[in-house]
């Protein structure tokens, strides 16, 4: 199996503004190299401002990187390039509910990158959202509705919709799984598991559930301010963590697993 | 003697000339000392019920119960003044969003004193301030916050989550009550800080012996800290028992489905294989289902379950389903006569 995606010394650094004569930096994401593979998942774990988010944002070309490199299926993604990055990068938010816009129906959210991205007609356009729809789990009809007349469960699923519409090859959760309630969110983790045997999609999972982790990543990466700790395959790193750092993480998800024996 | 005793509660509002049960006959008891878990998916009247013990929920709400005693008392036949008085002495809330909660136009310090009322305090009255200036001071490093000079004088913008949080549980303790709400204290907050919350209410719970009610909606997280559990499902009562027997051997097809969904509660399935859920999602308000609300999503369902089930009791382990999923027996060991 190749590599689908391949990153080399990709980092994240903010100039403050004021004082030209000393300029300071502030290093947010230290050179960091990785590489996933199709039909696998990666998962990134760490505290707050340990960088997972700005790594997520680079990734989708939300900001540019400030030196490194990210490289699709072999080939160079550059700074501008977004008409290519977003066929084949998508993301999905923590928050559903806030990222759908109300004012639109289904079928306008998710006829918006078809427009721009494809060259199909209307008709056929119609027809690609009506299986998409299907293929998460909701009905074909459901594309006249607006966000506010679905569940939780339901919007993060339109979510994902919108994602896969473009038939990518890398999606990014950020936090996608942690609003949802516990019987959605293993619908959910079914869901996207399915996907990932059908369509060979590669996940970048940014949690704090380990349980989910362990259930769902190949990979594991445990980032701590901005700098990669710690990383390797999620059952060596789980059943052995090597680094200060991910054994604190770890023990505090071992006090939730199991309850108080009396 | 139980601390509280509330026997099916219920909750409803008028929408469109039509009454809706929020909350459907729900019992719940607390004994003194208690660590009580009150687990439910959104939507289930979890917080319908905390506030509604309270009292703050607003008019268009209706509460009725059969029984509700607070230590002894009668609380149904107490005027409403006098009911105000006796809970507001003592049981305290803490709410979801500690950010959203505190005030954002006041220090921390002043919201902090407000709640310390003049009864705890001796001395002549020009004694009163610096007294409540270092009682405030105390309740700041009983719950952990040790630099208390910048957080008395900073707003909640400036302060993390679980700072804030920290407050709001000053806030709470300021009143000394006997019980203590906790709305999802830790909802969207991150492992290292849920568990220092956790843990600090576990501790005022062991040294105070504070009872507390911890409403969260994932059974997972706060299992480690109970003593008891109920779980609710869209309104209606499910299941009440001790974490283990929950955790362990839930009676209910909806405790079933929730610690089987839960990944890390399953520790021998194989990574990446399909998890078992329930079907369907969770009803919405204007269109819950007749009888048992769990029905049409429920694998054991049956034609007797259009009625809502009665509450069965095993040994302490109270269930609400017509089909509940006991444990068969296995069959009594024969007893070999004349073997010494």
């Amino acid at each position: 199996m190749t590599e689908l995606l391949e990153v080399k010394n990709l980092s994240k650094s903010y100039r403050h503004k004021n004082y030209w004569l000393n300029k300071k930096t502030t290093t947010v994401l230290s050179p960091i190299s990785f590489s996933v593979k199709t039909h696998q998942t990666l998962a990134i774990i760490g505290e707050t401002g340990s960088g997972k988010s700005t790594l997520a944002k680079l990734l989708v070309g939300a900001e540019p990187a400030s030196s490194g490199s990210i490289y699709l299926n072999g080939q160079l993604l550059e700074t501008g390039s977004y008409k290519q990055r977003c066929q084949h990068i998508r993301m999905i938010f923590q928050d559903s509910g806030t990222t759908l816009n109300p004012s639109l129906t289904i079928l306008q959210l998710l006829d918006e990158p078809l427009k721009l991205n494809t060259p199909f007609d209307e008709l056929k356009r119609k027809e690609l959202i009506r299986t998409t729809l299907q293929k998460v789990g909701l009905l074909g009809d459901h594309m006249n509705f607006y966000p506010h007349m679905f569940s939780g469960g339901q919007k993060q699923r339109i979510s994902l919709a919108r994602a896969i519409i473009l038939q990518p090859q890398v999606i990014i959760l950020d936090e996608a799984l942690a609003s949802l309630d516990p019987s959605l969110r293993s619908q959910m983790i079914n869901l996207l598991l399915d996907l990932q045997q059908q369509m060979g999609l590669a996940y970048i999972l940014i949690s704090h559930n380990l349980g989910i982790i362990r259930h769902f990543s190949d990979n594991i990466m445990v980032l701590s301010q901005g700098k990669v700790v710690e990383s390797g395959k999620t059952r060596d790193v789980m059943s052995k963590p090597q680094h200060k750092v991910t054994q604190k993480l770890l023990m505090n998800q071992s006090f939730q697993l199991k309850p108080k024996r009396k | 003697m139980n601390l509280l005793d509330i026997r099916n509660l219920s909750i409803e509002f008028v929408h469109n000339e039509q009454n809706i049960l929020a909350v459907d006959k729900v019992s719940l008891s607390m004994k003194e000392g208690e660590v009580r878990g009150l687990v439910g998916e959104s939507g289930s009247g979890k917080s319908l019920l905390a506030q509604a013990l309270v009292g703050v929920l607003d008019d268009k709400w209706h509460v009725h119960a059969d029984r509700f005693h607070w230590r002894g008392i009668d609380l149904l036949r107490l005027s409403i003044e006098e009911r105000k008085v006796l809970l507001s002495r003592d049981i305290a809330m803490i709410f979801q969003e500690p950010m959203a909660c505190l005030d954002p136009t006041t220090v921390i310090g002043e919201q902090l004193t407000e709640a310390i009322d003049s009864g705890q305090l001796s001395g002549f009255f020009w004694q009163r301030k610096q007294q409540r200036q270092a009682a405030a001071i105390k309740l700041l490093h009983k719950v952990g916050i040790k630099n208390h000079t910048v957080c008395l004088t900073s707003y909640p913008h400036q302060l993390t989550e679980a700072l804030c949080q920290r407050v709001m549980i000053a806030i709470a303790l300021a009143g000394r009550p006997i019980l203590l709400i906790a709305d999802e204290p830790t909802a969207a907050m991150e492992n290292t800080n849920q568990e220092q919350i956790f843990r600090l209410l576990a501790s005022l719970n062991q040294l105070k012996n504070m009872s507390i009610l911890l409403i969260s909606h994932d059974l997972e997280n706060i299992t480690h800290w109970t003593n008891t559990i109920t779980v609710m499902y869209s309104g209606q009562f499910v299941e009440a028992g001790t974490t283990a027997q929950i955790f362990n051997k839930p009676l209910h097809p909806y405790t079933r489905a929730l610690v089987d969904s839960s990944p890390s509660a399953n520790l021998h399935l194989p990574a990446k294989s399909r998890l078992k859920t329930l079907p369907g999602s969770i009803p919405i308000l204007q269109h819950l289902p007749i009888g048992c609300r769990l029905g049409p999503r429920c694998p054991r369902a049956q034609q007797a379950c259009v009625k809502a089930p009665l509450v069965t009791n095993f040994h302490g382990h109270k269930v609400s389903c017509h089909f509940p999923l006991i444990p068969v027996k296995s069959p009594p060991k024969k007893i070999i006569k004349g073997v010494c």
